[in-house]
């Protein structure tokens, strides 16, 4: 069937102002706040489940693939429309209402499109929040915090996107409406609510987000500790967690990375250091006092310059503004960058901070790091202009080989942000060909016709169910 | 359907790359918050006139990408790096000026630089209120407040600070210059006014890529003020366009004029202390405070605002992060309905802090927030309210 048919229905099905399908502006859909890029077939901007559900029986009428896309800002190509045949782009932006709220019981009914910070705000009145907190939160939905099982600072403490979501409603390739998940302690059955949250847009699209609040700590004590060593902050960092005290977050800067920040939020942050850790204890008043005490001499102790306490709560914003505004502040250096984000044993974040720098010098190239330390949850960032001929090639290889070191030094592939379409091809660094058929099989069972955000996570070529003879000894089945 | 051949905006493709597609901008965007549509937000719109600098087709939708935008520069506060949006905007439109600007809006323009004109027309306006002559779907389109049918002259005080008096501000707003006379007077300051040369600052043509226009307006203006006193300003979009003067006609002149330029608040706020005493009898009073782009996110200086109004009354603040009002301008009266919807949201959020007035120091924003029902007054009318001195 021609695209101009699948077009033609998918405006009967929703109407025709909400089916986008002028090639300049479907040009704007084509990529993320990667560097991938793909391109569509149509762009739907649904407002409702029924809407959504209609978008995508009429997909599979034309036996077409679509991809869901939130705001955007996802840094591994999840949302990039990609695959042999060009996708359909369900957009939910429109679909930003807070359904309701059960103050008692901490829930919350969101739509996907909900941008993460206004879900905050929006239940700020009764003493709560959302816990996720990734580095985009003012600008990311709620849908691709589900998607990514997205993580942020305060995980640290509060658990991953997961751990906040207790149910959902949503709509399977074939336009079927399910839930997953249920509002008991324990719902009965298989846990497909967990399977659904960080399957990057594979098993369809949630249109409604039960989502479980946290009450906003009594008290809050945040503080910032330079040194002169990267490697005496890395071992301050495992003084700490070995200190007994789990910061609600604990993140590190390097020296590029405070140049910039400092140049757009003007926090003052000294840029002489090598390294700055900025850590967040929160809980009742007694406790923080003391273990932030606690914590103050664990860093001096480990050669922290100075450490500073954020005096009052503006304080306290401008910092994390400065450590959540690192990735985009980088484009001062140079236009482009390329993001990392993997996960290695806090014990041996000096080795690999280490090795990774002397990947990018050998490359030729300039590397940033700004990370979860607490969780030992790296991020690279390298630096570089695109127009330079050849960059590219020499930014993949350097790419590699830090995926590679990670994973060496025992790591994951991605901490948080996905693997989508950036790190696919990497998959079998970690999985076998059993793990990746095993993960292939729960995937066609949401979606047996590979109609949903196709050609992400798994590699092109992965073997289904039944399709592998044996399953070799060691498989992370 | 390409709508020209032309496929160079003439843009830095340096600045055009400092966008990294984060996105974090994006729910600061007026446009993109109403829409959803990535060709409504800030990221959207660089990537199209990215997309056109490198030779792709000016055509319909690009056209409907950039008119869209209202040009509050909410995005550019956001931006981690630090992408000079107004300027990119302003530069793009000034490469389309040619087929984009519909001949209506270059004549509505031209009125405003003729204040003996608008003046007249704002006289027969009032009278065509009153005896409802004007078609009510006009009047709302345009946002028009109910005009004075005779306005009181403004006098003069002394030579410590110039007060600049604009265009729609003037016939529009005197009260307003009214008000910030009688307060800078019971500080001891003396107000000088103006010339007719100092007409109009050209900001809505600039906005609209008019540029060669705005700088000829810029020369006027700038003669109007001569000396080196002060020149206070109490609209936030024609503050931002005189002190962007420096840039837009790039001589040294030119710069140390835009710094003799202050917002009236920002200059207040710095002398506080001599602020004039609430009248006795005062009763309570609640102020939220609606910042206009143009003081928040082009000047700087929204905070004074509140520094000034909080011996007057207790002040309250938005919960939607400053967002735009949807005014932009002439963008109210050019987009309706989108401005409309940025507006309804502005408005949810004015209801929910519940306020006895907002406080909003543009008149545009003013009168576009009126025309939604808010009970809108400019912060320094409430100060001389308050002060007893009006
Ligand atoms: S915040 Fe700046 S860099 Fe990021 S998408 Fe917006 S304009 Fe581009
Ligand atoms: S200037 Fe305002 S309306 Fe235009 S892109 Fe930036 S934030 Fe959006």
């Amino acid at each position: 069937m021609t695209v101009g048919a699948l077009i033609a229905d998918l405006r009967c099905a929703i109407g025709a102002d909400r089916v986008r399908a002028d090639p300049f502006e479907m040009t704007l859909y084509d990529r993320d706040a990667s560097t991938m890029r793909g391109s569509c077939a149509a762009v739907c901007l649904p407002a409702s489940t029924a809407e959504v559900s209609a978008v995508l029986r009429t997909c599979r009428s034309h036996d077409w693939p679509f991809v869901a896309r939130g705001s955007g800002t996802g840094l591994a190509g999840g949302a990039v429309p990609s695959g042999p045949k060009p996708p359909v782009v369900v957009v939910t932006t429109r679909m930003n209402r807070v359904l309701d709220v059960d103050v008692d019981n901490r829930l919350a009914w969101v739509e996907p499109g909900v941008i993460n910070l206004d879900l905050s705000r929006a239940v700020a009145e009764h003493g709560l929040f959302f816990a996720p907190d990734p580095s985009s939160q003012q600008s990311c939905s709620v849908g691709g915090n589900v998607a990514n099982n997205s993580g942020g600072p305060h995980c640290l403490l509060y658990g991953v996107t997961n751990a906040h979501i207790a149910a959902l409603d949503v709509v399977l390739a074939d336009g079927e409406l399910v839930r997953l998940g249920g509002l008991d302690a324990e719902p009965d059955g298989l846990d497909l609510r967990g399977c659904f949250v960080g399957s990057e847009g594979t098993m369809g699209i949630a249109t409604r987000i039960c989502v479980r609040l946290t009450e906003k700590p009594r008290s809050v004590s945040t503080l910032l500790a330079d040194f002169t060593d990267m490697g005496n902050a890395a071992r301050a960092v495992s003084a700490v967690i070995s200190a007994g005290i789990v910061p609600a977050a604990l993140e590190m800067m390097d020296k590029t990375i405070i140049g910039v920040v400092e140049a757009y939020v003007q926090a003052g942050l000294p840029t002489d250091a090598e390294a700055l850790l900025l850590v967040e204890l929160d809980g009742l008043q007694g406790g923080v006092r003391v273990e932030s005490a606690a914590v103050s001499a664990v860093l001096s102790g480990h050669g922290a310059r100075s450490v500073r306490v954020a005096a009052d709560d503006t304080e306290r914003a401008v910092w994390w503004k400065a450590r959540k505004s690192a990735f985009g502040a980088v484009a001062r250096i140079a236009p482009n960058y390329y993001l990392h984000d993997c996960v290695v044993p806090r014990s041996v974040l000096v080795d690999v901070l280490g090795e990774v720098n002397a990947i990018a010098r050998a490359e030729g190239l300039l590397v940033g790091n700004v990370f979860h330390a607490g969780d030992g949850n790296l991020h690279p960032l390298i630096v570089f202009d695109r127009r330079e001929p050849g960059v590219e090639a020499k930014v993949h290889e350097a790419g590699r080989r830090i995926i590679e070191a990670c994973v060496r030094a025992g790591g994951s592939l991605s901490g948080e942000h996905g693997i989508g379409l950036e790190k696919r091809d990497a998959m079998s660094l970690v999985f076998t060909e059993a793990d990746m058929a095993a993960q292939k099989c729960l995937r066609d069972a949401f979606d047996p016709e590979g109609r949903c955000n196709p050609d992400k996570v798994l590699p092109s070529g992965t073997a289904g169910c039944g399709e592998l003879a044996s399953v070799p000894a060691g498989a992370w089945i | 359907m390409a709508v020209t051949g032309r496929n160079l905006l003439g843009l830095d493709p340096d600045e055009l790359s400092c966008c990294v597609s984060c996105g974090l901008c994006l729910s600061t965007c007026p446009t993109f918050r109403v829409s959803g549509e990535e060709a409504k937000s800030p990221r959207g719109r660089i990537a199209a006139m990215r997309l056109v600098s490198e030779g792709a087709a000016v055509t319909e939708s690009f056209l409907e990408v950039i008119s869209s935008c209202v040009m509050c520069r909410a995005c550019e506060t956001a931006c981690p790096s630090s992408v000079h949006f107004g300027s990119l905007m302003e530069d793009t439109r000034a490469s389309l000026a040619a087929t984009t600007v519909p001949w209506w809006q270059t004549l509505a323009y031209k009125t405003l630089e003729r204040p003996r004109l608008l003046r007249l027309l704002t006289g027969m306006g009032a009278v065509a209120q009153r005896l409802h002559l004007i078609p009510p779907a006009l009047e709302s389109r345009l946002s028009l407040p109910r005009l004075a049918v005779r306005q009181e002259p403004l006098t003069p005080t002394g030579s410590d600070v110039w007060l600049f008096t604009g265009c729609v501000m003037d016939a529009w707003q005197r009260p307003v210059h009214a008000a910030v006379i009688a307060v800078l007077s019971a500080m001891g300051f003396g107000v000088a006014l103006p010339g007719a040369g100092a007409a109009c600052c050209g900001a809505l043509h600039s906005h609209a890529g008019l540029t060669s226009r705005a700088v000829t307006l810029a020369g006027r203006v700038m003669s109007a003020f001569p000396g080196d006193a002060p020149v206070l300003v109490d609209s936030a979009g024609c503050g931002a366009q005189l002190r962007d003067y420096g840039r837009l006609v790039g001589t040294d002149e030119a710069a140390r004029f835009s710094a003799r330029v202050h917002d009236v608040h920002e200059w207040l706020a710095a002398r506080a202390d001599l602020l004039p005493p609430v009248k006795a009898g005062a009763g309570p009073l609640t102020v939220a405070v609606q910042d206009p782009c143009h003081l928040r996110h082009v000047q700087k200086c929204h905070l004074p605002v509140r520094k000034v109004l909080s011996p007057y009354a207790s002040v309250v603040e938005l919960d939607d992060d400053g967002v735009c009002c949807g005014a932009g301008g002439a963008y109210s009266a050019l987009r309706p309905e989108m401005a409309r919807a940025i507006r309804q949201a502005k408005l949810s959020a004015i209801d929910a802090a519940a306020p006895d007035v907002v406080a909003s120091a543009n008149p545009g924003c003013s009168l576009w927030l009126a025309g939604g029902g808010a009970k809108v007054e400019h912060p320094m009318v409430l100060v001389a309210q308050r002060a007893g001195l009006v």
